[in-house]
């Protein structure tokens, strides 16, 4: 098979397996890890717009003109794209730290319905009840009868 | 003219120097934010007549475009670019223990904002833009409470996905023509971007930038940040930032996408937008959430607008752009004091009259009542809507109507309520002068311009028009062709 489309192939499915982990997974640091993926996938995708097989780096040395040269253009330009990757995903980890010492989950939905939660407390608002909405858990009973 | 550059470059130095600057003097610190801030808006003010006749491009370091990279200059880049100056410096942080770092945050925003309205060049673009998405996740988390970095997180997470997806549809446009210069690629978009692969990528860039435009599908972080930012932070990603995002999603859109296609999935998108918008904010029962929601409900109308083809629909957007850009600062300014249940504002216009009356002022121009500036844009909407001869463009003109009347419900029963006898148990405290100061201003701006929306709409017809000229673009940047 052509390398291309095995090059192609691999970045489309690193960017279908960052979506689906973003999408799909609830704890925090796969969550953060698909972005690493999906990332890798675009830079990928990047640097194959303009990828010829052999060709060699544009510089030339000693007079001598290489024949197929490589665009020098996405390859600056990937470089760019990581450090800004990187610098996202240190500060995601970070983020996910301090919300783990706080709240210790790093399941998505449990923060989600925490930070709901701590929005309605803040704001003093009483949570949403509604005449279809399933009935309050049973507290636990005042008195156990025998008594302890 | 090559000054304009300073927009850009003056915030950025300042802003990293503001730690060397603080050791040597604070006091100097913290007057030295704003006064740069000043310095660039006059900067700015001082360009605007030139840009009337023309766009200006500036090459920088004078390597010819499409080899080097080049800012360009036209009414409605230097008017967003003002806007993020100005809109910076109204909502400069206010005392607090953390005023060095919301200092320099403040800077980096006015700064990379102010790059990202004037670039040319698509991978800028990226770059600022990312830029942008980092100052604000500083500021949205500068609470420091846990609740605000959660928020925040959640936020960081929509918005790195936002990210990656912008740019393999850079990476898909780079693919098709190799040149990444907006005056380039609308030479050769016709030919090269009008297909599926130009459409792909469009959506691509379109859902990217569209997360801090708040656009329908990626919108989720909206009020959870804005319930936990400062509120000041959330009038300025509401009212400035938001638009910034819109600027570039509809220069690409003119520039880079002439295909029926992009239209209509803009146009669906900000439909759907509109509806769930102001189902949610009617819904709210906290005074943030709802000015959350009511956000992306009118960020939904523009999307709605600017999917109109040609000059008019560039009008009619810009026109709601505008009208919002004053507004939504003024209301999350007086949220400052008023954030939280919306039941706690009962009989609140006993002590704080002026504000009460200034929310009323705001919330009957959002609604669009006549003779308010947002009643003329929001008319404007509908006219060039219905003047499509299309049913979907006929559904986001029923659409935008059923969410009018929503929001004046909404914003009517909030308003009634400050004018009810018993007042809450606990009222919220009075507004501190500053802010009230700042929501005066822009409501008396939005009052001004009830009586001179005639010279004001001509004004925005000719920078929509010259916005909306692709080959004005072109022949100003007038790129070299390459061999």
């Amino acid at each position: 098979m052509d390398t291309i489309i095995i090059l192609y192939t691999g970045a489309f499915g690193l960017i279908f397996i960052g979506i689906a982990g973003i999408v799909l997974s609830r704890h925090l640091v796969r969550i953060i890890f698909a972005i690493g993926l999906l990332e890798a996938g675009a830079n990928l995708l990047l640097l194959l717009a303009t990828w010829r097989d052999g060709a060699s780096a544009p510089i030339i040395v000693g007079g001598r003109v290489p024949a197929l040269m490589a665009d020098p253009v996405p390859q600056a330009l990937v470089l760019t794209a990581i450090v800004i990757g990187v610098g996202i995903l240190a500060l995601a980890l970070s983020l996910a730290l301090r919300v783990q010492h706080a709240w210790g989950t790093l399941d998505m939905r449990a923060i989600r319905l925490r930070l709901e939660e701590e929005i309605d407390d803040a704001a003093g608002i009483e949570p949403p009840t509604s005449a279809d909405a399933p009935a309050p858990r049973p507290t636990a009973p005042a008195t156990r009868e025998g008594g302890a | 003219m090559n000054e304009l550059v300073l927009m850009v470059a003056l915030p950025l130095l300042t802003a990293f120097l503001l730690p060397v600057i603080d050791r040597l003097s604070s006091l100097a610190a913290r007057w030295i934010g704003p006064l740069v801030l000043l310095l660039t808006a006059i900067i700015g003010l001082s360009a605007w007549s030139q840009t009337g006749s023309g766009a200006i491009t500036i090459e920088l370091g004078n390597f010819r475009p499409p080899l080097g990279i080049d800012l360009y200059v036209d009414q409605l880049a230097l008017l967003f670019a003002l806007a993020v100056t100005l809109g910076t410096l109204l909502l400069w942080p206010a005392e607090g223990e953390q005023r060095l770092r919301q200092s320099t945050l403040a800077l980096l925003l006015a700064g990379s904002g102010s790059g990202l309205a004037l670039s040319g060049d698509l991978f800028n673009i990226y770059v600022l833009y990312e830029l942008i998405a980092v100052v604000s996740y500083g500021l949205a988390a500068s609470r420091g409470t846990a609740a605000g970095q959660a928020a925040t997180l959640r936020y960081l997470i929509v918005s790195a996905f936002g990210a990656a997806l912008a740019l393999a549809g850079i990476a898909l446009v780079y693919q098709a023509t190799g040149t990444l210069n907006l005056a380039q690629l609308a030479q050769l978009a016709p030919t090269q971007l009008n297909n599926g692969q130009g459409l792909a990528a469009f959506v691509l860039m379109l859902v990217g930038f569209g997360v801090k435009a708040e656009l329908f599908p990626v919108n989720t972080w909206v009020p959870e940040v804005y319930a936990t930012a400062p509120a000041r932070v959330a009038g300025l990603l509401a009212g400035v930032v938001s638009k910034l995002a819109l600027l570039i999603i509809v220069r690409l859109l003119i520039l880079l996408f002439p295909q029926p296609e992009a239209l209509t999935v803009m146009l669906v998108l900000g439909i759907l937008g509109v509806l769930t918008g102001e189902l949610a904010a009617w819904r709210a029962r906290d005074f943030n959430r709802m000015l959350a929601f009511s956000s992306i409900g009118q960020l939904g109308i523009m999307f709605i607008a600017f999917s109109i083809p040609g000059k008019a629909g560039v009008f009619a957007g810009l026109a709601v752009a505008l009208h919002h850009l004053v507004v939504k600062p003024a209301l999350f300014l007086l949220a400052q004091r008023w954030g939280g249940s919306l039941e706690h504002l009962a009989g609140v216009a006993k002590g704080s009259p002026l504000a009460a009356a200034l929310f009323i002022l705001l919330a009957l121009s959002l609604i669009g009542v006549p003779p308010l500036p947002g009643f003329w844009a929001k008319l404007l909407v509908m006219i060039h809507l219905l003047e499509q001869q299309s049913s979907l463009y006929a559904l986001g003109a029923w659409i935008i109507m059923a969410g009018a009347a929503l929001e004046a419900n909404y914003l009517f029963r909030v308003a009634s309520s400050f004018y009810r006898r018993e007042a809450a148990a606990t009222p919220p405290a009075a507004h501190r002068t500053g802010d009230l100061a700042g929501a005066s201003l822009l409501g008396a701006a939005l009052a001004a311009a009830v009586f001179l929306i005639v010279p004001l709409a001509d004004r925005i017809e000719a920078m929509a028009g010259q916005a909306a000229d692709r080959d004005h673009y072109i022949q100003t940047v007038n790129p070299e062709p390459l061999p």
